[in-house]
């Protein structure tokens, strides 16, 4: 293979997110009719690589090229530029829910549809179900995308990008839904497209799948290569586990204030987070207790945590109290954007609205000076930075809007708080201050449930972490653990 | 927003200094005080003008005409509020007091024969009104329609239904107990000016001080936002609702009162002008804001445009013609002012 030129090489690629150094001068180079495995831990820079790669996130610098097509990049898009030399998957699907499969699979593929643009729908179905035929998934072509189950919709996904006939394909986290009978139909696929000469980049977390279709490994770590183009045969699991985590040992911040003596303040007894779960989930949560909800994207935990809060409807089961009534539960939404604060109103009317039953008078009217001296109290725990507590949510950097959703779910002084990617776009600084808060939260009996994707995160916050991996629970790591048990347990190579 | 202008102190307080003159611009902005200014130049070249325009009895009788605007377009702020619409509410000042109406007069008179006492039409109208509003929450929370196809529906299904109830004809002289408030004056003051005084003044206070008026704020802000923290969006929304037919409804018994009669044109147009009013008084028609400051101003230029128009002797054709032009330019500059006071781009 050595005597062939290659088909994607990247050189120098550098890409920062305001303060964060994504990627630091990264080289990167693809065969054809290469699997080339791309692995680090979460936050390493995996994925903002191949999105500069497929030009999803465009690069900040260095010279990209794939086939024929050279891009210098200067920050600015150059997707359309290699449009049809890359395809790539990402790790959530990217359908229309309310279209059909057959129209999702050819949205915009030349292949159904004349020359004036009119799209001829007998083809499209015949091309599905073709092609249905071939993955061996058993649905209808004119079943809606947004009805199928996960595994499902991320095939389509995959058959989507293969069916473009690039060159090039990047595989981000495919299997992380699939069941392990939808799993051999994508390796077969793979295996076959890549005897005709198209080559992959393949990012998993489950490494046992890399020492079965891997030619060639990279690691990253840092926004950093470590490791370049090794063969697989070379590595074996302890290596790659060992050039992943660096030398560098986490300087571990663990508390524990689990109080074992009081019954639990919160029970998940038969859990079934949706219709497609097979196992009920048991799990209970102790005052002083910073339970981590960890595992690979869309295996339930950010459910199972919303679930915990009490904001979304299990398919069965339910969460009770050993000591009576539910507790007051603070919840910190995963994307805070979408779901944390009212970005047009002020810091105070926003950590206000989390407690309005609190700061009322039975009539309902807001007591105001009770307002004013919580939110402040509050504001001043958590942190907030603002010019006043009148200034707009939306005006303020993210770490601080982090620490007003904070707040909010702090205001009705909740027993249980559950955070989801409590720090998720936050700055460094921002960042231990709310490991802080939240360690303070637990050393004074609160129960704390955290959800996150980044294991330092977790490894220095929770006293016990749950790994959940398609809507159950897989495994459990309790007390004295290291960061790198923790990779290996969500890894499931433990 | 600079880094500078933030306190570098961990309590959030404010800066003294050069920010101060721009945050207290930025109040008068968000407090709905914006048209005030303009409405006072309006009221000073009226007076230049027209003289007959700047007399007690013009601008009591301007206040007297806007009273049912007002109070539709106060009910109309609940669901705005909230980045929802609700057209029937004009159905409503039609359809409520006429209802009410027919069961209160002989059959000679057009009455369906049952008669009830006149006090007992205030109730028939309210209960009515505020049966709408369930109606309305129930198919937005519940059905999950659209508002603006649900609420258009019903706002020609109850146009029909005046016709139906009334059978086409006018209902006259509907009862003194009826009319009281739109027809009675107390110490000079026109009854229907107060009651207009009395909501705007309850309702501008609840929706600043009361829990009640943070939730809707906050739903129309960000509803995900509000039910992460929380708060029973849906009832919320679906109280909103109910308390824009009542509204309605009372401005339906303001204008039925002040006719001493019941019209089958009742109400009609009336809608557009409250979200006309709504818009230049500052309500954000995508939610979250408005103030009740802002909507009274709104109502107030409408009121006093038609008519500084009607005084000038403009024709009538001409008369609706401009008032829509000055809703276009009043709704720029509401729009502009508040974008820059807040440099949050509202959706008007």
């Amino acid at each position: 293979m050595d005597n062939q030129r290659p088909i994607v090489e990247m050189r120098n690629i550098t890409k920062t997110f305001g303060s964060t150094r994504a990627l630091r001068g990264v080289d990167f180079t693809l065969m054809p009719g290469e699997i080339h495995a791309l692995l680090g831990r979460n936050g390493a820079g995996k994925s903002t690589l191949v999105s500069a790669m497929s030009g999803f996130i465009p690069a900040g610098s260095g010279t990209i090229k794939i086939a024929e097509t050279i891009v210098e990049a200067n920050g600015y898009s150059y997707a359309a530029n290699i449009r049809n030399d890359i395809a790539h998957v990402q790790q959530t699907p990217q359908l229309f829910n309310l279209l059909t499969v057959a129209e999702n699979l050819f949205i915009e593929n030349p292949g159904v549809r004349n020359k004036y643009g009119v799209v001829n729908h007998q083809r499209m179905v015949e091309r599905t179900t073709e092609l249905l035929s071939t993955w061996n998934v058993d649905i209808k072509p004119d079943a809606l995308a947004g009805e199928l189950g996960a595994g499902t919709r991320q095939l389509l996904e995959i058959m989507k990008a293969l069916g473009r006939g690039v060159p090039v394909m990047i595989l981000d986290e495919p299997t992380a839904a699939l069941s392990n009978a939808e799993k051999r139909i994508l390796f077969e696929q793979v295996k076959y497209l890549k005897a005709n000469g198209v080559s992959f980049i393949y990012i998993s977390h489950h490494l046992e799948e890399i020492f079965e279709i891997a030619d060639t490994v990279t690691i990253m770590r840092d926004g950093q290569v470590v490791r370049a183009r090794d063969t697989v045969d070379t590595l074996d699991l302890e290596t790659i586990v060992t050039l992943m985590m660096g030398e560098k040992t986490v300087r571990s911040g663990r508390q524990d204030h689990t109080n074992h003596k009081a019954p639990a303040l919160l029970q998940a007894k038969g859990i079934r987070i949706d219709g497609f779960s097979t196992e009920g989930i048991d799990l209970s949560v102790r005052a002083g207790e910073i339970v981590g909800l960890a595992g690979p994207v869309g295996g339930g935990k950010e459910a199972l945590a919303m679930i915990l809060a009490g904001h979304q409807k299990p398919a069965a089961g339910a969460v009770v109290s050993p000591q009576g009534d539910l507790p007051t539960i603070g919840l910190v939404p995963t994307d805070r954007h979408a779901s944390g604060y009212v970005g047009m109103l002020g810091v105070r009317e926003n950590v206000a609205i989390g407690g309005l039953d609190k700061l009322s008078d039975a009539a309902g009217f807001i007591k105001l000076g009770k307002e004013a001296a919580h939110v402040g109290y509050l504001a001043k725990l958590t942190n907030v930075i603002a010019s006043s507590l009148e200034q707009a949510v939306s005006q303020l950097s993210g770490g601080n809007q982090q620490k007003v959703v904070f707040a909010r779910a702090l205001c009705r002084d909740p027993h249980v708080v559950v955070a989801l990617s409590p720090t998720r776009g936050v700055d460094v600084g921002a960042k231990e201050q709310l490991y802080a808060l939240l360690r303070e939260l637990a050393s004074k009996g609160l129960g704390v449930v955290i959800v996150s994707d980044e294991e330092d995160e977790i490894s220095v916050l929770a006293n016990r972490v749950v790994i959940v991996v398609k809507g159950r629970i897989v495994d459990e790591l309790v007390g004295d653990y290291s960061i790198k048990d923790l990779v290996l347990h969500m890894e499931g190579v433990a | 927003m600079s880094i500078n202008q933030r306190s570098n102190t961990a309590s959030a307080k404010q800066t003294a200094g050069q920010p101060r003159l721009s945050a207290l611009g930025s109040a008068f902005v968000s407090q709905g005080f914006t048209m005030y200014p303009v409405l006072l130049l309006l009221v000073i070249v009226g007076a230049i003008v027209a003289p007959a325009f700047a007399t007690t009895v013009n601008l009591i009788n301007i206040l007297e005409q806007v009273s049912v605007l007002g109070l539709t377009t106060i009910g109309l702020t609940f669901v705005v509020l909230i980045g929802r619409l609700d057209l029937s509410l004009e159905g409503i000042v039609g359809f409520a007091p006429m209802l009410a109406a027919v069961m209160l007069v002989p059959t000679t008179a057009g009455g369906i024969g049952i008669q009830l006492p006149p006090w007992m039409g205030l109730i028939v109208a309210l209960g009515t009104a505020g049966l709408i509003g369930v109606f309305n929450g129930f198919m937005v929370v519940r059905v999950g329609l659209n508002p603006f196809i649900s609420t258009l529906g019903l706002l020609v299904l109850l146009r029909g239904g005046v016709l139906i109830v009334s059978n086409g004809r006018s209902i006259y002289s509907p009862g003194k107990a009826f009319t009281y408030l739109g027809s009675e004056k107390l110490l000079g003051i026109p009854v229907s000016v107060l009651v207009f005084v009395v909501v705007a003044a309850v309702v501008g206070y609840v929706f600043q001080y009361h829990r009640y008026g943070r939730a809707l704020y906050a739903i129309g802000g960000n509803e995900e936002a509000a039910r992460a923290a929380g708060i029973n969006v849906d009832r919320v929304i679906w109280s909103a609702f109910i308390f824009a037919g009542l509204l309605a409804g009372l401005a339906g018994i303001l204008m039925t009162g002040r006719l001493d009669s019941a019209v089958t044109t009742q109400g009609q147009g009336i809608i557009f002008s409250a979200f006309a009013a709504a818009v230049i008084g500052g309500v954000s028609l995508g939610g979250g804001r408005g103030t009740i400051v802002g909507v009274v101003s709104g109502v107030l230029l409408i009121g006093v445009i038609n008519n500084l128009l009607t005084l000038a002797q403009v024709p009538s054709f001409y008369v609706q013609a401009s008032t829509g032009a000055v809703i276009i330019v009043a709704a720029v500059l509401t729009t502009l002012a508040s974008r820059r006071s807040s440099g949050v781009r509202t959706r008007t």
